[in-house]
């Protein structure tokens, strides 16, 4: 077995070695290639994903190269240490899947998803391979700190099933809140918040006063809405990091201007992967209905589809420049929220959600939440970049995003399995996550959540 | 003249990737021309009365917009996806 995997990992170094640009396509088409694309389909598929690649490459040389020196500026001048830079989703979502361990890691999650439906474990079929990148990141990560391909599958697998159970038990949120039936969202860029989110408004529910307050607020679009507008946000931003470093004036603006060039050119970069991968999520589509299409389940689609809702809007348009004044206020923290400012409304929704729409209750708890994501976008930031430097992306300085490790859910999976102490920590959260599945399915039901969520509609 | 559709959802990167391949397919397979442009849902306040017709992967709500939207999520799901290629093709005709 050790001399497998030994040989295995040989394979893979020398794969690293060649850089993501050869890996890409070639893991890109065997994927394709398993989910019966021809091979033509599959090779085009994988060179689509490595343009978008390329692209996304030299956005966060971009934005480095245009942050960077204000970054520092701003230490020298005002003591303000912000110089891990956040470049993004996309550039995060890149890495993963330029990973010589992809692969692997996709027919993992299929299979378990698979195993789970079989035994009926959970209702969720999940077949957005695209948004795999979110549950695949935390075994990447363990396997470039560890180079232990077991712990990295073990990570993946946690992060999975975390994932799924998530969805399973909000989704009666999504259809009574959301007005969505029949959907799950597994998108931990959405599920994560939950971890902080549910024991917060447990405890708020006990506080007195507090309690009733549900304050409404109208209008923010009026005069928040700039900050909806990545372009506009990034000008503002870039700006602002080149008046705080004492940049000359035309400094400043064209500091700006790079930031929102970034912020617009990114999403179009990243819309090539998806592009590429979307013969392979069909072909994933495919095989799944053929053999579970009887099933009653509940379809797992990206949580893109439910951030359009007027309160998750008016949350997400007050938390950004609240999450800016956060990263410059929190001791300790060192990410500079730039790029994912724009998909805040992910990180917020389920919080709404689970309030039922009170935006004051949403923010009260955004604010930890968001809080949250900066610090562990900071602690993570070393490995974070050393991994993207190993698939080439190159630059000085560090980077992070509200994605990745910076996700509560992601930071326990990868925290627990790179510590010195995994034998013992990673059973522990496992025992724990246990522990809440029972507390959830068992003494709370599925019922009474349903019944939570169902409120909703009498509210209105 | 090519009509200007304007698809979106929570991040205009991925599941309107999805929506917008498909309606371009449908529409060229039944001779619509059209111009097929992705944004956030964030951003539909400010941009969507610039277009002929907004899809959007989920549910929007936005009284400012006079613009006709269309919620395609069956596209995704893959569950009534013809009835909502119809509704779209309808929409776009003059």
């Amino acid at each position: 077995m050790d001399a497998f995997l030994n040989g295995v990992s040989t394979v893979f170094q020398a794969l690293i070695n060649a850089g993501a640009y050869v890996m890409l396509p070639i893991i890109i088409t065997i994927i394709g290639l398993v989910f019966r694309m021809n091979i033509g389909k599959a090779f085009k598929s994988g060179i689509t994903i490595t343009c978008g690649f390329v692209g996304i490459n030299l956005l966060v040389n971009l934005l480095k190269s245009a942050v960077s020196p204000a970054a520092s500026a701003m230490v020298a001048n005002f003591g303000l240490n912000l110089d891990v830079t956040d470049v993004g989703w996309g550039a995060i979502s890149s890495v993963t899947w330029a990973s010589p361990i992809v692969a692997f890691l996709v027919f993992e999650i299929l299979g378990i998803n698979i195993l789970m439906l079989v035994l009926k474990l959970t209702k969720t079929m999940d077949v957005d391979i695209w948004n795999y990148h979110h549950m695949m990141i935390a075994g990447i990560l363990v396997f470039f700190v560890t180079n232990n391909i077991v712990w990295a599958l073990i990570a993946t697998a946690f992060t999975a099933v975390m994932t799924l159970k998530f969805a399973d038990w909000t989704s009666p949120l999504i259809e009574h809140f959301f007005g969505i039936p029949d959907v799950t969202l597994p998108t931990i860029s959405y599920t994560s918040s939950i971890i902080i989110a549910a024991p917060l408004n447990w405890v708020i529910d006990r506080i007195p006063g507090l309690n009733k307050v549900n304050i409404s607020i109208r209008n923010v679009q009026k005069y928040l809405g700039i900050f909806g507008d990545p372009m506009m946000l990034g000008l503002i931003l870039g700006c602002a990091m080149g008046a705080l470093a004492l940049m000359p004036i035309d400094q400043i603006f064209l500091t700006g201007v790079n930031v929102a060039a970034v912020m617009v050119l990114m999403p179009k970069m990243t819309a090539m992967f998806v592009e590429g991968l979307m013969p392979i999520s069909d072909g994933a589509q495919k095989f799944t209905t053929k053999h579970f299409g009887g099933q009653s389940l509940s379809i797992g689609l990206d949580a893109a589809v439910v951030v359009g809702n007027p309160e998750v809007i008016t949350t997400a348009l007050i938390m950004i420049p609240v999450t800016i004044f956060l990263a410059f206020v929190l001791p300790g923290n060192r990410m500079m929220p730039l790029a994912d400012l724009s998909v805040v409304t992910f990180r917020v929704a389920l919080v709404v959600a689970l309030c039922r729409g009170n935006v004051f209750r949403s923010i009260l708890i955004s604010i930890p939440v968001m809080a949250a994501i900066l610090y562990a976008g900071t602690f993570a930031a070393p490995y974070l970049t050393d991994l993207a430097t190993s698939t080439g992306l190159s630059f000085d300085g560090q980077i992070a995003s509200m994605a990745g490790p910076s996700l509560t859910q992601t930071a326990i999976v990868f925290w627990t399995c790179i510590s010195e102490n995994a034998i013992i920590l990673v059973p522990v959260a496992v025992i724990i996550f246990v522990a809440v599945w029972f507390l959830v399915e068992k003494k709370i039901g599925m019922e009474k959540i349903e019944a939570y969520a169902a409120e909703y509609e009498e509210m209105e | 003249m090519a009509k200007r559709v304007l698809v979106a959802c929570g991040n205009g990167v991925a599941t309107s990737t999805v929506v917008a391949a498909k309606i371009k397919d449908y529409c060229a397979d039944h001779g619509v021309a059209i111009q097929v442009t992705q944004c956030k849902m964030l951003e539909l306040h400010d941009k969507a009365n610039d277009y002929d017709l907004v899809v959007t992967s989920g549910k929007f709500k936005d009284a400012d917009v006079k613009t006709p939207i269309i919620m395609a999520i069956s596209l995704l799901t893959g569950i009534n996806e013809q009835a909502t290629l119809d509704k779209i093709v309808e929409a776009l005709k003059d």
